[in-house]
């Protein structure tokens, strides 16, 4: 099952529950509902603007989308934490 | 960290480069400085550009929420967040906040080219690997060359370094002979033997279909058949992952390096003669990382 951008995990569950009451599906149902997240569709697809952003690097100088794109473009990477 | 050694090519490239997490600028600091990092690591403190993005990681707070003890929140937590090494509540809270790990080429424009997020925490491609599928040229780096009476190519790895869950590539730079073509996929239902990989299996990596580039028709007209193949310089590319289970990781415990084996297959035509179909043996061989479980400081 796919989800949109803004997740909203509790409706999910809800819905899984009503029906689970309606239909009588297993436990495993609402399982799938909840565990199945499609990451490919998150975020900003091919041929979307990503949005803009203020954030100070580790020096405490603020950047925007726009002075990190170089002419060619940019890689944005996103990851956990640099602490663990 | 990988990227800065890749932050020559990408600056010379005109492709900028940032990485953001919700770390402070304390910890991005003392990271940056324990390993040479010079590119902006952006501190996104209370995840609002994550949010923003559209990538927050929703399955960490439902770890946290009234279902927290449901099975499949807990299973799901393992397969989107990490394994038993964060089974706590404290930790969890710690992870809150954090994205689906991925990474976003953009263009001059801020517009999306291709895009890298991936299914399995323990799964990462390398930024070697994203550069040379959006098409970036790397300067090859262990490099296997070879020349024949047909073509020349050049094999080599995105990375030479991998570790439990690298996302890595197998490349191969093949320019055919003048006059003469390798055949693309499609080229198989004609009986010619279809350039690539064929690399042995392993228990310890998953090789993924191959990635062709676009492919040109070429017309034989003795016998008036319109054949997929390559005739001019071309990159194709064998990704692999290597395995993230808990047995996997106990083999490597035990290994430094990991030895794929295989051949680059082949087979070569001109206007006038057809070549049997060649097998060039070749052999990687990959510097193996621990995984690191050490936090460089508290937060």
């Amino acid at each position: 099952m796919k989800r949109s951008k803004n997740q909203k995990p509790r409706t999910t569950i809800l819905v899984a529950t009503l029906s689970t009451l309606l239909l009588g599906f297993s436990m495993s149902a609402i399982a799938q509902s909840i565990s199945t997240i499609d990451v490919d569709s998150l975020g900003p697809q091919v041929g979307e603007y990503v949005p803009n952003f203020n954030l100070p690097d580790q020096n405490g100088q603020v950047k925007t989308l726009d002075s990190i794109l170089g002419p060619n473009g940019a890689m944005l990477l996103f990851h956990r934490s640099a602490d663990w | 960290m990988e990227l800065q050694e890749r932050l020559q090519e990408l600056g010379g490239s005109g492709i900028g480069v940032a990485a953001i997490s919700y770390d402070s600028t304390e910890v991005l600091n003392d990271f940056a400085e324990k390993r040479g990092i010079t590119f902006p690591l952006l501190s996104d403190k209370d995840s609002a550009v994550i949010t923003e993005f559209g990538i927050l990681n929703t399955v960490v707070a439902e770890g946290l929420g009234p279902n927290r003890d449901n099975p499949e929140v807990v299973a799901s937590v393992h397969k989107y967040v990490a394994a038993s090494v964060f089974d706590s509540i404290p930790l969890r809270q710690m992870i809150n906040g954090t994205p689906f790990p991925g990474t976003f080429m953009l263009d001059a424009n801020g517009r999306v080219t291709s895009r890298y997020f991936e299914e399995f925490y323990r799964e990462r491609s390398t930024t070697s690997n994203i550069l040379l599928k959006a098409g970036i040229g790397l300067t090859p780096i262990a490099a296997i060359e070879g020349r024949t009476a047909q073509l020349k190519f050049t094999a080599y790895p995105s990375d030479t370094s991998v570790t439990n869950g690298t996302r890595f590539s197998l490349a191969v730079d093949v320019e055919p002979h003048p006059n003469m073509h390798v055949y693309a996929p499609g080229a198989e239902k004609m009986g010619y033997r279809v350039v690539g990989f064929n690399m042995n299996p392993s228990e310890l990596v998953r090789f993924e279909p191959a990635n062709f580039p676009e492919s040109e028709i070429y017309h034989f007209e003795p016998l008036d058949e319109y054949v997929p193949v390559y005739q001019e310089k071309f990159t194709l590319l064998q990704e692999a992952v290597v395995n993230a289970s808990a047995e996997a990781e106990e083999i490597m415990e035990e290994l430094d390096a990991l030895t794929l084996s295989g051949s680059f297959d082949y087979q070569a035509c001109d206007d006038a003669i057809c070549y049997p179909p060649a097998s060039v043996p070749i052999t990687f061989t990959l510097e193996l990382e621990h995984l690191d479980y050490q936090r460089t400081n508290q937060r």
